[in-house]
């Protein structure tokens, strides 16, 4: 036994030591409290309770244009009560919180912000541990349970497949088609305006109940209407600051709800 | 190894062979289970987008939890400085590192990307408390490595083979201490961020409370001493070659029945916090617990058997010396934080909450492991056992004759002084 070596002072020393670096480790940790650097642009969606009809159109046209398995919804339209003897619905892609928790606890960071306020998944860096899964409130996020082959029936009445199609064993979500926003911006288009840069779920919708455009810009469509219609989003109480804001059924704006 | 393979060839039936024997099947089975995880992936299980960590999640967390024996009895010898008990922290040390191996295996199966495993030490998001988990598991294991070198340098072939290698390997016990005190920090964080994991999440009301943490380190430090001490006594037990300080045995179970009132009184006010004021999502939580589906599981394997019944046995002179009832005691300390492991997880996930606007609404989902869980499970937990077994068998994990050997010493020491 060589413990003698091993004294008091010895202990104390190593022990400051540990706590110099967990305290350092936290400094960190705190200077890089996750939110998105903003951007030029701030994407946002406004969904309309009082237009949509609850038809699943935009869930079709997401799984077509994304290339979503079948068995899973990026966009899902879910009956939520009757007003008026009107069935209400309300339609539910990924929040892309500005605080998202999902970002918080991904231990690889394949869940990212993007400047423009899109939160990402990295699929080439996600290993599948689905700790996003129990920290999105929204249920938004969906595991690739088995590996999806063969046709996808969604193509091609509904559009064509936009991205490569995710493999087994990763979280896949709604990205607000940030491939056709990218693409449009390349080609000079505006995203909420021209259907070829705007999400392929804004674009399907027969009745108009979605609208999509740039926050930073105070003459987007999104801005105007968020200016003059009451909205609100989804559990903002655990302060995930989401980027979708919905229009309450109630044509008043009398039961503003959430 | 040359007389292994000697005996070899006139193969005779003994305990021992039939008991290698049947944790191999269990381990075959296991491998072929997770063959066919790979193979096929994650569908062949019955988790789900809503319960998408169960079984494995708490095999994962119950190794983790027995393997706490190592910092808490390496830091009572390092550094509090009760060397008696250095023997039984070396059990400790080596049911540690295979615990922890453990937990490896269940987590390679259980991410949908085993292929991908080395991305949690290559890309780091230091905000996650998984990040924090790998770091504390990969650095842990490295130092249980370390600490368990002397032990592997017990190894008699490796000792006639490579005489120079196991003498170096014996002198890494000079830095017991320093390990220790690594080991200790280390592993510390590491119980606490596994309750942490949970206790995080915003999007889970029942698990949104710091108290998982404190809870985490409190439960494995008695399971993890529960665990080290009841293979240190059915190690002797089964075999006269084992020799066992009991004195030792005794002292540290009569400090887990200790522990037990610590944690029975956390749990106790954790618990009861929860019941004052609705809160939608943690209060169904509760009651899922407490008269839910989970309610035989809390009640009777957490709290009467996992705590109670220990804690009395423990703590009573005459069942504690009582062989039989300790043993007994150990395993139902062991089952108990294990059945909290499993609670903690699932009451968390069968709660959904809507995220729908107006009042919160709650519904419920259903878990229960499919067969292709169970046998890759027990696969894990089989190979954990024959571990263990092999490294009491061949590595003297469990050997007290040092300290016995200085006790009669200065037994003799005494009575010449006396005589004197």
């Amino acid at each position: 036994m060589t413990d003698k070596n091993f004294n008091r002072r010895d202990f104390l020393k190593i022990s400051a030591l540990g706590v110099t670096a967990v305290a350092g480790l936290n400094m960190i940790r705190k200077a890089e409290a996750s939110s998105a650097v903003e951007g030029a642009h701030q994407w946002a969606m406004v969904i309309d309770q009082s237009k949509c009809t609850g038809c699943g159109y935009c869930t079709l046209a997401c799984r077509a244009h994304n290339d979503v398995n079948p068995d899973i919804s990026w966009n899902q339209v879910i009956q939520v009560e009757k007003v008026n003897g009107k069935d209400v619905f309300i339609a539910r892609p990924c929040m892309q919180c500005a605080k998202a928790p999902c970002v918080d606890v991904c231990m690889v960071g394949a869940s990212y912000y993007r400047p423009d306020g899109i939160v990402m998944m990295d699929y080439d860096k996600c290993i599948g541990c689905r700790y996003c899964e129990a920290a999105c409130p929204y249920g938004a996020r969906a595991f690739n349970w088995e590996a999806f082959t063969g046709p996808n029936p969604a193509v091609p009445q509904w559009g064509e497949p936009e991205i490569e199609r995710r493999g087994r064993g990763v979280v896949e979500k709604c990205s607000f088609c940030y491939q056709r926003i990218d693409r449009g911006l390349k080609l000079g288009l505006t995203p909420g305006e021209d259907a070829d840069a705007t999400p392929a779920c804004v674009v399907a919708c027969p009745v108009g109940a979605r609208l999509f455009g740039d926050l930073k810009d105070p003459e987007s469509i999104v801005s105007k209407i968020l200016k003059e219609r009451v909205s609100y989003q989804l559990r903002v109480d655990l302060g995930t600051s989401p980027r979708v804001y919905y229009l309450p059924a109630e044509p008043a704006g009398t039961g503003v709800q959430g | 190894m040359k007389a292994l393979s000697l005996k070899l060839p006139k193969f005779k039936i003994t305990p021992w062979s039939l008991w290698i024997g049947f944790l191999s099947l269990v381990i075959i089975a296991g491998v072929c289970a997770g063959l066919i995880v790979f193979w096929k992936g994650l569908v062949v299980t019955n988790l789900t987008d809503l319960v998408p960590w169960g079984l494995w999640i708490t095999i994962d967390l119950s190794s983790i939890a027995v393997a706490a024996g190592a910092f808490s009895l390496c830091a009572g010898v390092y550094l509090i400085g009760l060397k008696r008990y250095h023997a039984i922290a070396r059990t400790a040390t080596f049911i540690g590192l295979i615990g922890y191996t453990m937990a490896l295996f269940s987590l390679l199966m259980d991410i949908g990307r085993p292929d991908r495993f080395w991305h949690a030490l290559v890309y780091w998001n230091k905000h996650s408390l998984l990040w924090e988990v790998t770091m504390c598991v990969t650095l842990y294991l490295t130092v249980l490595l370390f600490e368990s070198m002397p032990i592997f340098a017990n190894l008699e072939w490796l000792q006639k083979k490579f005489p120079k290698l196991t003498a170096k390997m014996k002198g890494v016990h000079h830095y017991a201490p320093y390990l220790a005190v690594v080991g200790l920090g280390l592993s510390m964080l590491h119980q606490s961020s596994l309750g942490a994991v949970y206790g995080v999440l915003k999007a889970r009301p029942l698990w949104y409370r710091p108290d998982i943490s404190v809870l985490f380190i409190i439960s494995a430090v008695a399971a993890g001493m529960a665990l080290t001490v009841f293979v240190s006594m059915i190690s002797a037990r089964l075999s006269n070659r084992i020799k066992v300080d009991d004195s030792i045995l005794e002292r540290v179970a009569y400090f887990i029945g200790w522990i037990l009132v610590g944690y029975l009184y956390f749990r106790f006010w954790d618990a009861l916090s929860m019941t004052y004021t609705y809160e939608p999502g943690r209060t169904e939580g509760l009651s899922l617990l407490t008269s839910g589906p989970l309610s035989f599981n809390f009640w009777v394997g957490e709290i009467l058997l996992g705590i109670v019944t220990p804690m009395i046995l423990l703590l009573n002179n005459r069942t504690r010396n009582l062989p039989v009832w300790r043993m007994v005691a150990l395993l139902l300390v062991v089952g108990g934080v294990v059945a909290y492991r499993w609670d903690t997880n699932l009451s968390g996930f069968l709660i959904v909450l809507s995220y729908l606007p107006g009042q919160p609404t709650i519904s419920y989902t259903k878990y229960v492991p499919s067969l292709i869980e169970f046998l890759a499970g027990f696969g894990v937990i089989a190979y954990g056992i024959m571990a263990v077994s092999l490294g009491v068998r061949y590595l003297k994990v469990v050997d007290h004759s040092d300290v016995l050997e200085e006790e009669e010493v200065s037994h003799n020491k005494e009575a010449k002084a006396i005589a004197v």
